[in-house]
């Protein structure tokens, strides 16, 4: 078993809060994301038994919302924005960079687990483009600099 | 493309109705008929890739746009209701335009690689494109190309299922496939994954596509993306042509059509011949890939007769007369009731009907039956069992029906064809579905209540639920009188606990056979197949006269072979119906004096050598009947066996004179199915090798003897279409039968019940010789729940020696993913192990332990 009992439990309690068990597919999907930090078949496998959904539903739904990640990545999740304001304003040569100085590509995780670098559409800060975001909080406005004094921050707290 | 719609009449009497003008013709149709269905019924052309007339409505492919007075665009008609007063307008410039966009729009990823496609020819995007499209293409751009876990680099071809490839190049997302798996067949091994441009159809990751539907996929993709191993890449469609058949492994007899080339007299595959009566376009995957054994190179290519104790080939004169001469031989010295006569209800109405002339006739003995997998019949006619068995059925009345319940069956295995039917009438109907059964089988998904009884207690639940509706007054007082002094024990409760099942799912059950409108009540082959099926089949005739089910709906039990109900009605028992047997007496000219055996008894006679000689049609008793040592114990003792098959089987090692078969698809032939309906199957091919249609072989033996059968082929297809039309429903009495119950399990070692039944993907001993099935099931295998494997400390794959009081078999550990309590299941037919020596044909529930062989 991957998931927690605890989990598991949760995940049984969204069950019940639908008309149609096919509804709790993705509270489900959350919750063991939030648990394991990625999703696998076997997850499904258990989502499956827990829920008594069939697993194929449940792996499509996965897959469909590219956000849950599908392979076990760093501690740190860098989302560049590639998007169009953020483009003008250099988010390319910016992840360059980032590759440059965590010494992976894009969609790699560093050898320490620490960071995942990927980069994704607009995140709706456009006026404070160039951004990117790192787990849950946003960093804007970026610089060379900017970036290399958060890795550092990042690298402290770790 | 299908382009007829078929309304159920009842409810089209009933239903309001809408009025609408398509292309200038006004038309009426029911409230809820979508714009494309209406415009299909008129008989107008509306292109689609992603409507199926058996599926629910997805709009995913745009194709079967129209143009709606008054709607500012386009409409999607296979997801637009008519409405009254609609003005459709099916081919107008705007219409045309559209159908050009989605033509471009859907080609803008597809690889364009029809001359290597194994579809060309028969592919909706090919004709469709050809019909709608551009003729060149804007695009100049590198296409989308799929290559994870190709097997095959030109052509990015994966393998999902152990029949089917899967080209994801030329899919065209239309989900006919994941939809058809999922609502019609309730199967969940295909999926579509990811999103937009690289969206996917492919196998549950880590999965087979395996189901027993699997092959419908192939048939209603649309393109080339989804194709069969058994079809792609031998022949061009063009360069075949087609015989209209039916499928000789199912009772329902589902239409089909064998694709064949003459001048190479071969098979080449076998796709549906949709008939809403009976199967909707959906066969299982028996019927579509069973056919091959037709092809097999070790059929039986001549006749042999054993001499010196080694069988060797003979021609068909020398055997023919071979028979003829000892049978004869036999009749005088020791009398015509030495002969006993086997045959299997596969074979078609004039072969049965044949047979049984030649047994009741030319031989004169009452000693035939068609029942090989019974065991313990019932010696006399009249018996609640018998009146179950002759009952009327409908399949489409299934689709009606509000209430049904499945008693006794593993409708799945059995029954492939009603079963989808009753997930029919769930999905799309919201019908009550009731499974009862003495293992938890497939079906339990769609069910309100599932019931898993104690094996044996069978017809204690049946009392169950009657005394639960007596007890809750749901029913008539006047129609249950008399009822509780003749049924054991006295209360719900009680019966509820004799059989473990929950009263409140008594009760529920009890509830909705009261209150259904239209009820269908299915018994199976687990009731069938039981040597007490008698007081089981009392207890169900006591059920139906309390709920008056027949006045509301159907109670049948099933027939089981693709001829079982044809040989009954043709009287191939020993007690038919008494009008079949009055216009067979007259026909015969007499009817045989000596006391009528059923399967059982002949077998005791030929222990007792009463019976001497024997013969077998088409049959494998040492592999089918349920007690093996006692059928190789018995076969063994006659003086005389012949044996008709199209393989060398275990009972043909037996015989004196083999005759080689030929198979349904070589010869013309009509069959009954379960319903009572008689279908015709054309031939595809001549016989192969030297064998020869049942019919033949009979007639010439009969010649043989000189007493031919019949004047003229005339006057035999008059006798069976008279005999067929004898009334061969027998009534329910007018009172309740008296149902005891004798519980009593002896300790024994052995405490595993035991189920001999079928593997989805076989049916029968031939389906074994179909490599195209092989690969999906090739030998038997002992079903367990994942507590019991736990149990006994076993994984999937282990060998384990399954043991009961009578005899033994090593087969691997299946984990069941629906079994969940200890019964097991093993599949029968396979010549890997013989399973049925594990049965002993008196018991009621066979019991066994089961250990691990140590590697
Ligand atoms: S594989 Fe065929 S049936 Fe399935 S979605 Fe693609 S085109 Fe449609
Ligand atoms: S057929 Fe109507 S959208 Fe596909």
């Amino acid at each position: 078993m991957i998931l927690t009992e605890e989990s598991v439990k949760a995940i049984k309690e969204k069950v019940k809060l639908y008309p149609q068990r096919k509804s709790a597919i993705l509270p489900a999907l959350t919750i063991a994301y939030r648990q394991v930090g990625h999703l696998s078949d076997e997850i499904y496998q258990e989502i499956s038994r827990a829920t008594r959904i069939p697993y194929v539903e449940i792996a499509e739904a996965a897959t469909f919302y590219t956000m849950f990640p599908k392979a076990p990545r760093g501690k740190y999740l860098i989302q560049v924005c590639h998007n169009i304001s953020c483009a003008l304003l250099g988010a390319d040569s910016l992840i360059g960079y980032l590759e440059e100085k965590l010494g992976i590509k894009k969609g790699e995780t560093t050898p320490d687990n620490l960071f995942t670098l990927i980069s994704v559409e607009c995140l709706g800060s456009c006026a404070t483009a160039p951004m990117m975001q790192i787990n849950n909080d946003f960093y804007e406005n970026l610089t060379r600099a900017k970036v290399d004094e958060i890795l550092e921050e990042l690298k402290a707290k770790a | 493309m299908a382009t007829e719609t078929k309304k159920d009449t009842r409810t089209a009497q009933q239903a309001p109705t809408v009025t609408l003008t398509i292309d200038g013709q006004e038309v009426t149709v029911p409230k809820g008929t979508t714009v494309l269905e209406a415009a299909l019924g008129m008989g107008i052309h509306v292109p689609t890739f992603c409507w199926h007339p058996k599926l629910k409505s997805v709009g995913a492919c745009r194709m079967c746009y129209v143009e709606i007075e008054k709607m500012p665009k386009l409409a999607v008609s296979c997801a637009t209701e008519a409405m009254d007063g609609m003005v459709v307008h099916t081919d107008s410039d705007l219409v045309k335009r559209g159908r050009k966009a989605v033509i471009e729009f859907i080609l803008a990823n597809h690889p364009l690689d029809c001359p290597t496609c194994d579809k060309g020819g028969e592919c909706d995007l090919q004709d469709l494109t050809f019909k709608h499209g551009f003729d060149d293409s804007r695009y100049d751009f590198l296409k989308m190309r799929f290559t994870e876990g190709a097997v095959h680099t030109t052509f990015d071809d994966v393998r999902i299922g152990p029949e089917i490839i899967l080209n994801r190049n030329r899919c065209i997302l239309c989900y006919k496939c994941v939809r058809a798996n999922k609502e019609a067949f309730g199967e969940y091994d295909l999926g579509a994954f990811e999103r937009g441009n690289i969206t996917e159809i492919n196998a549950a990751p880590g999965r087979e596509v395996s189901n027993p539907f699997s092959g419908n996929l192939v048939e209603i993709c649309p393109v080339g993306a989804l194709t069969n191993t058994d079809w792609r890449y031998k022949i061009r469609v063009w360069l075949t042509k087609q015989a209209r058949s039916i499928c000789p492994f199912t009772s329902s007899g589902t239409n089909t059509l064998l694709w064949k080339e003459d001048h190479q007299q071969k098979i080449f595959r076998c796709t549906s011949r949709r008939n809403d009566d009976i199967d909707d376009g959906w066969i299982a995957d028996v019927t579509r890939y069973g056919w091959s054994y037709v092809m097999a190179e070790d059929r039986l290519q001549t006749p042999l007769v054993k001499k010196e104790g080694k069988q060797v080939p003979v021609s068909w004169e020398e055997a023919i007369d071979l028979v003829a001469r000892r049978l004869t031989e036999i009749d005088d010295t020791k009398g015509n009731v030495c002969i006993g006569g086997l045959i299997n209800p596969q074979l078609d109405n004039e072969s049965l009907h044949a047979f049984n002339k030649f047994m009741r006739v030319t031989i004169g003995a009452n000693n035939v039956d068609h029942r090989l997998d019974y065991p313990m019949l019932p010696a006399q006619g009249d018996t609640a069992y018998s009146i179950l068995s002759s009952q009327p059925f409908s399949i489409a009345d299934i689709d009606t029906s509000d209430v049904i319940v499945s008693f006794g069956s593993d409708m799945l295995k059995e029954h492939p064809n009603e079963y989808l039917r009753m997930r029919k009438a769930y999905m799309f109907r919201q019908a009550k579905v009731f499974t009862i059964n003495p293992y938890a089988v497939k079906n339990a998904d769609i069910a309100s209540v599932d019931v898993v009884y104690a094996p044996g207690t069978d017809e204690i639940v049946v009392n169950a639920i009657c005394l639960a509706a007596i007890e809750e007054k749901l029913v008539d007082a006047g129609r249950a009188a008399g009822l509780k002094d003749k049924i054991v024990p006295n209360s719900a409760a009680e019966a509820a606990e004799t059989a473990g099942v929950e009263l409140d799912d008594i009760k529920i059950i009890a509830r909705s056979l009261a209150d259904g409108k239209q009820v269908t009540f299915l018994v199976g082959e687990l009731v069938a197949r039981c040597a007490e099926r008698e007081p089981i089949a009392a207890a169900i005739a006591n059920l139906n006269r309390l709920f008056g089910l027949t006045d509301k709906g159907q109670v049948a039990r099933l027939a089981r072979y693709a001829n079982s109900k044809g040989a009954e009605k043709l009287g191939l028992t020993p007690f038919p119906a008494p009008e079949v047997k009055a216009k067979l007496e007259r026909i015969f000219g007499g009817w045989p004096e000596n006391e009528a055996l059923t399967t059982d008894k002949m077998l005791v006679q030929m222990n007792k050598e009463a019976i001497n000689a024997g013969l077998v049609v088409g049959a494998n008793p040492l592999l089918l009947y349920p007690d093996r040592e006692f059928a190789r114990e018995c076969l063994e003792r006659l003086d005389f066996l012949v044996v008709c098959d199209s393989f060398e089987t275990e009972t043909t090692a037996i015989a004196d004179v083999v005759l080689p078969l030929a198979s349904w698809a070589e010869y013309a032939g009509d069959y009954v199915n379960l319903e009572g309906r008689t279908q015709h199957a054309e031939a595809a091919i001549k016989p192969r090798f030297h064998s020869r249609p049942a019919l033949e072989i009979i007639e010439q033996l009969a010649r043989a003897m000189d007493k031919p059968l019949f004047e003229s082929a005339d006057e035999r297809r008059r006798e069976v279409a008279e005999v067929l039309a004898a009334q061969a429903v027998l009534p329910w009495p007018n009172d309740y039968f008296e149902v005891s119950f004798d519980n009593a399990a002896a300790d024994s070692e052995y405490t595993i019940p035991v189920f001999v039944g079928d593997d989805p993907h076989h049916a029968g001993h031939l389906t074994e010789k179909s490599p195209s099935l092989s690969n999906f099931v090739s030998e038997a295998y002992v079903e367990m729940s994942i507590e019991l494997a736990a149990k006994l400390d076993v994984k999937a794959g282990d060998s384990v020696r399954v043991e009961s009081e009578a005899g033994k078999v090593i087969v691997p550990v299946k984990v069941s993913d629906y079994l969940d309590t200890d019964a097991v299941f093993l599949p029968r037919n396979f010549s890997s192990a013989q399973v049925n020596s594990l049965l002993m044909r008196k018991k009621r529930v066979n019991r066994v332990k089961i250990t691990r062989v140590a590697d």
